[in-house]
């Protein structure tokens, strides 16, 4: 019984990272049914942004950087342009853990503007130098700004399961 | 100002180095990594080919596995959408099968009374009529009687006519043959209280008897099945039940008077016939 409940903590204590490796294996848009992909955004940057302000622990640097590194051969983008995007949004995350005394929905919502900021640019960069990928911009704009438009969402359900693990 | 720019430093040291409890990396580790990597593979040296060859092999089919549940979804969807439309269209077909159904039955009962329609034609023609016996005759009195409704043609046993025979105006049948003399005979009108015949009703299966009542527009119809409303604008045909009369030979109508009643009137007016043909008019 004991083994079980071991078990079954570490699997729920996991999920973040499983579901960082999903999608990086699987990039899924929101409205899967039709071929609206209006609604697109980064999960993974929410999910990075949150665990590591939140519960850096639970989400390794290693783990964020495999996850990129799968993003990028699945997307065929250059080797390790996501890992150092998303390291750089660990960074600055990190960074606003640090600085912050009280930590507020709001103000980490908005904190996730300059975040997303830094890791999309370092992310343009890499691709504007070290690729001859052609890329909208207006469609990762609209990408950005839909992961910053949903974060409160996934705070929110990010924090219940928090919560219910805790809990357990 | 010194001492804010000290603690952004430390924050940004402090965030690039600092492992947590279970981090086995530190941050400033893994940029470094992640920028070797780039470059490496901008560089497209061999040896990051093959790895980046193997990568891509391993991570394409961890791919397609991890894309399975949404495919799953994709394919459920799909085939509820499908079991949705079934169940609609099912629905549809069994309408339409009920409607093809009664078109049917409509269309089986069109066919007989077609058939029944071009032996009444043929009748006008008077050629095949299947009767053994035909003969034209001339109207010589026509009886004024409320009660007795009959008119005398000028043709009798002479001619070969017999009590019985059926007398038609143009391709209406107008009533039967009751007294023969040798050179004239008496034809009972269908208006007549005593004349019955079995008759049909258009569009139904309805058999009846069409009872004369001394008034051409006013003709009774008896024996109807309970309930049964009659319609109007509906042709009565002669059934044939009685084995003698053909069956499908146009009798009379139905129709709305003034007061909106549905009433019954003859086809034929028998106050305008002046030649009537005589047949034997047997079914044959």
């Amino acid at each position: 019984m004991q083994y079980f409940r071991t078990f079954k903590d570490k699997i729920f204590k996991s999920l973040p990272v499983i579901f960082l490796y999903y999608s990086s294996f699987y990039h899924f848009t929101l409205p899967e049914v039709g071929q609206i992909n209006f609604f697109s955004f980064n999960f993974q940057m929410i999910l990075i942004y949150y665990y590591v302000l939140k519960f850096p622990d639970d989400l390794g640097f290693g783990n964020i950087f495999l996850a990129g590194i799968i993003n990028d051969t699945v997307l065929g983008m250059p080797l390790g342009a996501t890992s150092l995007s998303y390291l750089t949004l660990s960074l600055f995350t990190s960074y606003i853990r640090n600085a912050t005394l009280r930590p507020l929905m709001t103000a980490e919502w908005f904190t996730f503007i300059p975040a997303l900021f830094f890791s999309n640019l370092v992310y343009l960069v890499i691709i504007n130098n070290f690729s001859n990928v052609v890329f909208y911009y207006v469609e990762l704009l609209q990408n950005t700004f839909f992961t910053f438009l949903f974060f409160p969402i996934f705070h929110y359900i990010f924090s219940q399961y928090q919560r219910l693990i805790s809990k357990d | 100002m010194s001492d804010n720019r000290d603690d952004f430093i430390i924050a940004i040291r402090y965030a690039l180095l600092k492992k947590g409890a279970k981090q086995k990396f530190s941050l400033f580790f893994l940029i470094l990594l992640s920028i070797s990597i780039i470059t490496l593979d901008n560089l497209s040296l061999p040896f990051m080919k093959n790895a980046r060859g193997v990568l891509n092999d391993f991570v394409y089919r961890v791919s397609v596995v991890s894309s399975q549940p949404s495919v799953f979804k994709k394919y459920l969807v799909k085939k509820t959408i499908q079991h949705f439309n079934i169940i609609d269209e099912n629905k549809f077909l069994k309408e339409e099968m009920e409607y093809l159904k009664r078109q049917k039955f409509n269309n089986a009962y069109l066919s007989t009374e077609n058939q029944l329609l071009k032996k009444t034609l043929d009748l006008s023609s008077t050629k095949n009529f299947e009767q053994d016996f035909f003969i034209f005759a001339k109207v010589i009195l026509d009886q004024k009687s409320p009660f007795l409704n009959s008119i005398l043609i000028n043709k009798g046993t002479k001619n070969g006519i017999e009590k019985g025979m059926t007398v038609f105006n143009r391709d209406y049948l107008m009533g039967s043959v009751i007294e023969t003399n040798y050179l004239s005979s008496r034809v009972l009108l269908l208006t007549d209280l005593n004349s019955k015949i079995p008759v049909m009703i258009e569009d139904s299966n309805v058999n009846a008897i069409l009872e004369g009542t001394g008034f051409k527009k006013k003709l009774l119809l008896s024996y109807l099945p309970d309930n049964y409303e009659i319609e109007p604008e509906k042709i009565i045909f002669s059934s044939g039940k009685d084995g003698f009369l053909i069956p499908g030979i146009p009798v009379a109508k139905t129709y709305l008077d003034k007061k909106n009643n549905i009433l019954i009137k003859l086809l034929n007016d028998p106050d305008q016939a002046l030649i009537v043909s005589v047949t034997n008019g047997k079914n044959n």
